[in-house]
């Protein structure tokens, strides 16, 4: 009930109007949208690239946090970032210890791209093959360690 | 002429004395709306205030802060949640 009623209105707002290089791929129900965002600035690693964010909404959204992955989808790519994982998994602690429900799709949305804008490593983060092959999917069963505040 | 009122009607409206166009940062409903278990905005579904001066509906505060990963915090400025005297 409570999720339904939240992300009804964010919804309608999101439909008003939405920050550029951001647009909803779909939202059919309450529990799992799907967003494209785009890198604005002339950042190499990402150029004319549109990158698709899948997110997974639980009944106690917001209090809950939403799982948010990057998803290859539709010729989209997951991007090269020191913090997400070539499975799409993203290491960002506001999705994690640090979420609020003040925080809604579009804020996490804005976060993730400007994670993008301001990067400037091609690489991947320590570990990844073997996180990818333990076939870690969900977000949720991952304690990460925020220790890096460089990127 | 003298009128003699035989009976009358009082119409009343009240609305919670917050800046209007503001909505919980939790739920995005009205403050002088209810939060989404509720039905009846009011006395049932009321409104809380922080010390940090950020105010909720009481039961959408709750839903947050009487979870764990909370850790007691206003979530808008994540200063110790407690509440306004």
């Amino acid at each position: 009930m409570f999720a339904q009623k939240r992300l009804g209105k964010e919804l309608s707002n999101i439909h008003k109007s939405l920050p550029p290089g951001i647009s909803i791929a779909s939202a059919s129900d309450f529990s799992n949208w799907k967003m494209d965002i785009q890198v604005l600035d002339t950042n190499p690693l990402y150029a004319d690239q549109i990158y698709r964010l899948n997110f997974k909404f639980s009944g106690s959204y917001p209090i809950e946090a939403p799982e948010v992955t990057f998803i290859k989808e539709d010729g989209r790519d997951i991007p090269m970032h020191p913090h997400i994982y070539s499975n799409g998994v993203i290491c960002l602690d506001l999705l994690g210890t640090n979420w609020s429900p003040v925080q809604n799709v579009e804020s996490v949305c804005m976060s993730i791209q400007s994670m993008l804008t301001s990067n400037t490593k091609n690489e991947r983060p320590p570990g990844d093959e073997t996180f990818v092959r333990s076939g870690y999917r969900s977000p949720r069963n991952i304690n990460f360690v925020y220790d890096d505040n460089t990127v | 002429m003298k009128v003699k009122i035989k009976e009358w009607h009082a119409v009343a409206t009240w609305r919670w004395d917050m800046p209007e166009d503001e909505v919980c940062g939790i739920c995005r409903v009205d403050f002088d709306g209810c939060c989404p278990n509720c039905k009846y905005p009011g006395d049932d579904c009321p409104l809380i205030v922080g010390k940090c001066h950020h105010s909720f509906h009481l039961h959408c505060i709750l839903s947050w802060i009487n979870q764990e990963s909370a850790k007691g915090l206003c979530p808008m400025c994540r200063q110790k949640f407690e509440v306004a005297a």
